[in-house]
């Protein structure tokens, strides 16, 4: 009898812990359940069942070619470190120029030269992907500036404003500019 | 019956540190810093935002009439230095076609 008295827990913190413990044991099993939405998106947008990103900017007709632009995520630059904040575009080539594109370059302002075209475009030509880095003292009235080179040697270029590529980045800028 | 109670908390707790150990793999973006140093020189520094270094990655000096200046590789510390050209000019640090970075001659801070 004695025995037993001995044996019973003392706190009540450790008492509500014997009561409770299975049910907060389910509680925590629920927790993922929140996650799931955010992760069927970030599934659908990479696999690309829901298109080319996540707000799609239009086909951009580059000389005899075109392409067709998309922000990955319709949101703010993203910062990596010194090396600056990024934006993600996606991109994919017409289906008639596959063939003949050999590489597609993104920039803002107007490229100096081919070897200074920006940042290159990787991935299949369906779907190819590119990460630009975004000076903080860009202006609103940008520029976004896409250059193809061809196999045969030939280079394309063409500009659309940045309003227009991406809105977030713009509103991003003011907001920055603001402080 | 106490240890135990403590114990299982501490493993959950050690498997949600290292869930966070393990984040996304990020991209390494090219990028180069340059600064004027004495004498009316230039010291370029280059390298990748995951870290890494850039010995041997070329980095030319470039006029605005496209001729190349000063044609240069990053020592083996991944830093250049070279003479301020009189010129108008811009850095191209140039990892391979589209990883690059262009620093203007506005860009370069004084020492």
């Amino acid at each position: 009898m004695s025995k037993a008295v001995a044996a019973q827990p003392t706190s009540t913190l450790s008492r509500l812990w014997h009561k409770w413990r299975f049910h907060i044991n389910i509680l925590l099993l629920l927790v993922p359940l929140g996650f799931m939405p955010k992760y069927f998106a970030d599934a659908s947008l990479f696999r690309g069942d829901s298109g080319l990103g996540e707000r799609d900017i239009g086909t951009v007709q580059v000389g005899p070619w075109s392409l067709q632009l998309a922000e990955l995520r319709n949101e703010a630059p993203r910062p990596d470190g010194p090396a600056g904040y990024m934006k993600s575009f996606n991109a994919a080539l017409c289906d008639t120029c596959i063939d003949q594109v050999k590489a597609a370059y993104l920039r803002i302002g107007k490229p100096r030269s081919l070897r200074a075209a920006g940042v290159i475009f990787f991935g299949t030509p369906y779907r190819m992907g590119a990460t630009l880095p975004i000076p903080e003292r860009t202006k609103a009235d940008a520029e976004l500036w896409i250059t193809l080179e061809g196999w045969d040697g030939s280079m394309h270029q063409a500009a659309i404003p940045l309003s227009q590529a991406s809105p977030a980045t713009i509103a991003w800028l003011a907001q920055r500019g603001a402080k | 019956m106490h240890p135990r109670l403590f114990k299982t908390p501490a493993l959950a707790a050690a498997l949600i540190a290292l869930i966070g150990v393990c984040s996304q793999a990020q991209a390494h973006n090219p990028m180069c810093e340059c600064k004027a140093i004495e004498d009316g020189q230039i010291r370029c520094t280059g390298g990748f935002s995951d870290g890494s270094g850039a010995p041997g990655v070329t980095l030319d000096v470039i006029g605005y009439d496209e001729t190349i200046l000063v044609p240069g590789k990053l020592g083996a510390d991944s830093t250049l230095t070279f003479k301020r050209p009189d010129s108008e000019f811009y850095v191209l640090f140039d990892a391979g076609p589209g990883h690059i970075v262009e620093i203007d001659q506005a860009d370069i801070e004084a020492p």
